[in-house]
This record gives C-alpha cells, sequence and structure tokens, in this order.
C-alpha cells in the first residue's frame, strides 16, 4: 500500500496489488473501489456545510455518511467534514484526475 | 505506482462534474418543454403542442446520451433531480421565447465544458461534446424560424392558428 495524501484525521492510500484505495477513516480502515471512491466524493461534496453554522438547520453540527454501499456508518462532526473534503481533494489531484479547483455543482 | 485512477476513468473528475451538471440541464429542458406542450395542448395549439412533445423527447435523448457517456468512460452519472417547472405562459409566443433562452442557456454551458475540457487536455470529453456544439446550432435556429413566425404573421386572432399550423414536429 503507498501513500498518497494525508489530512489532518485521515490518510489516503493506494494498492497497486488489490486495484483499489483504502482510508484510514481514524476508528477503523475502509477499503474502496473507484467507484466507490467517486461515490463517497458525491456524498461528501453534496453535504451542506453552511447548515453547521445556522442555529436550526443542524444544531449539533453533525452529519452521518454511509460508504461502500452501506458497508460502512460514520458520523462526523464539522471539522473532520472539512477534513475529509480536503482530503478528497489533495488525493484525486495528486492521483491527477482532478482539476486543481473542484467544480461539483450538481445541487439543483 | 499504478496508475489506478486513469486505468478506471478516461475522463477527469472535473469534467464528470460537468457532465454530471449538464444532465441536470437537459432533464430540466425535457421537463420544461413539457409544461410547454401542456399549455399549449390545453390551449387548442396542437401544431406547438406536437412540436414540444417531440422536444421534450429529443431533450431527454440528449441527456441519456450524455449519461451512458460518463458512466461508459467510468464516471458516475447521477440521476437528475428536477423541480421548480414553470407552468404558466401568458402567450405562445412567450412559449418559445423562453425555449429560445433555454437553449441559449443550454448552448453556453455546452460551451464552457468544452472549454474547460480543452484546459484540462481531456479531448476525449471535447471531441464527444461536439456532436452537441453542432445540435445547438441548429435547436437555437429553430426557435429563432418560429419567433420569425410572429414577426411576419402577427400575434393574435387567425395569426396564431396559421402559426400553429406552420410548427410542426419533425
Amino acid at each position: 500500500m503507498e501513500l498518497i495524501y494525508s489530512s489532518q484525521y485521515y490518510t489516503f492510500f493506494q494498492s497497486d496489488k488489490e486495484r483499489c484505495f483504502y482510508i484510514d477513516m481514524g476508528q477503523k480502515v475502509v477499503r474502496l473501489s473507484f467507484c466507490q471512491l467517486l461515490a463517497l466524493r458525491q456524498s461528501v461534496w453534496t453535504i451542506n456545510i453552511e447548515n453547521h453554522f445556522e442555529g436550526d438547520a443542524n444544531p449539533h453540527g453533525l452529519e452521518i455518511l454511509s460508504l461502500c454501499n452501506k458497508e460502512h456508518l460514520f458520523v462526523l462532526n464539522t471539522l473532520e467534514v472539512l477534513d475529509l473534503k480536503e482530503l478528497l481533494i489533495g488525493s484525486l489531484f495528486i492521483l491527477d484526475i482532478a482539476a486543481q479547483t473542484p467544480t461539483l455543482s450538481v445541487k439543483s | 505506482m499504478k496508475d489506478i485512477a486513469r486505468q478506471q476513468m478516461s475522463m477527469k473528475v472535473e469534467s464528470m462534474d460537468m457532465l454530471n451538471t449538464q444532465i441536470q440541464m437537459e432533464g430540466k429542458a425535457s421537463a420544461s418543454y413539457l409544461a410547454m406542450a401542456s399549455w399549449c395542448d390545453q390551449r387548442g395549439y396542437i401544431g406547438s403542442a406536437d412540436f414540444l412533445y417531440a422536444q421534450a423527447a429529443e431533450e431527454r435523448e440528449h441527456m441519456m446520451k450524455i449519461f451512458k457517456f460518463v458512466n461508459d468512460c467510468g464516471g458516475n452519472a447521477l440521476s437528475p433531480n428536477i423541480e421548480n417547472i414553470n407552468h404558466d405562459f401568458s402567450s405562445l409566443e412567450e412559449i418559445f421565447e423562453t425555449a429560445l433562452s433555454q437553449e441559449i442557456e443550454v448552448t453556453k454551458s455546452i460551451n464552457r465544458i468544452v472549454a474547460a475540457a480543452k484546459n484540462n487536455n481531456d479531448f476525449g470529453v471535447e471531441n464527444f461534446l461536439q456532436w452537441f456544439v453542432t445540435e445547438q446550432l441548429e435547436e437555437e435556429k429553430t426557435m429563432r424560424d418560429i419567433l420569425d413566425l410572429f414577426e411576419i404573421m402577427g400575434r393574435d386572432g387567425i395569426a396564431l392558428k396559421f402559426i400553429d399550423e406552420r410548427i410542426k414536429a419533425e
């Protein structure tokens, strides 16, 4: 396994042998296929982080994140969500499939 | 280190995002044409209704074309979430003005993706979108030609009936 990118809380690895990726989430290490990685990215990007700073919308600032077709479940606080976003931006940039600025804007 | 990500997906993530936005836009355009078709159908503008039903189907085809392309490239195509469709129009002319504005927005969006793909050296995406660039020129021309009919024939009474008869689904 090769280290690709590290953020404050998380670490992203690639396994050439298994043709997959691993994220050390702190509590456990999650194995992701490429399409599961894209799905994780989609889930993280659609989190409305602004709600964390508005009193009523998300008073506790927690997000429930389901990974790998509901195989894993994480409860993340605001800082962890922001850190996970940073991890994904950095990792995809190093993998050379992302442009410099993430532009996901699929919100309706 | 193997380039696993590149082995799995033959486009940039940014292109995938922009194409997903385009899927959303084409889906919304399809739903919007359907609302216009309904308005025309209810008021007896049968030619226009048939034309707009066909346009709705065509926009959906465009959406599916992009949807399939994203998945074929190993990306993650997202089914669009469509809401806020306008069903209120004041005239037949307003319908086609709205349609033209919608087509112009779609053209601009396609152009933005082509420009970004060029910038990112994502030539597969750029090549795929060339068909859409040509298609959008045609779509805009169709709407402009219909709006010209209002200038030539007038905007009330029997003129609207004649215009409606001249608007036909291909």
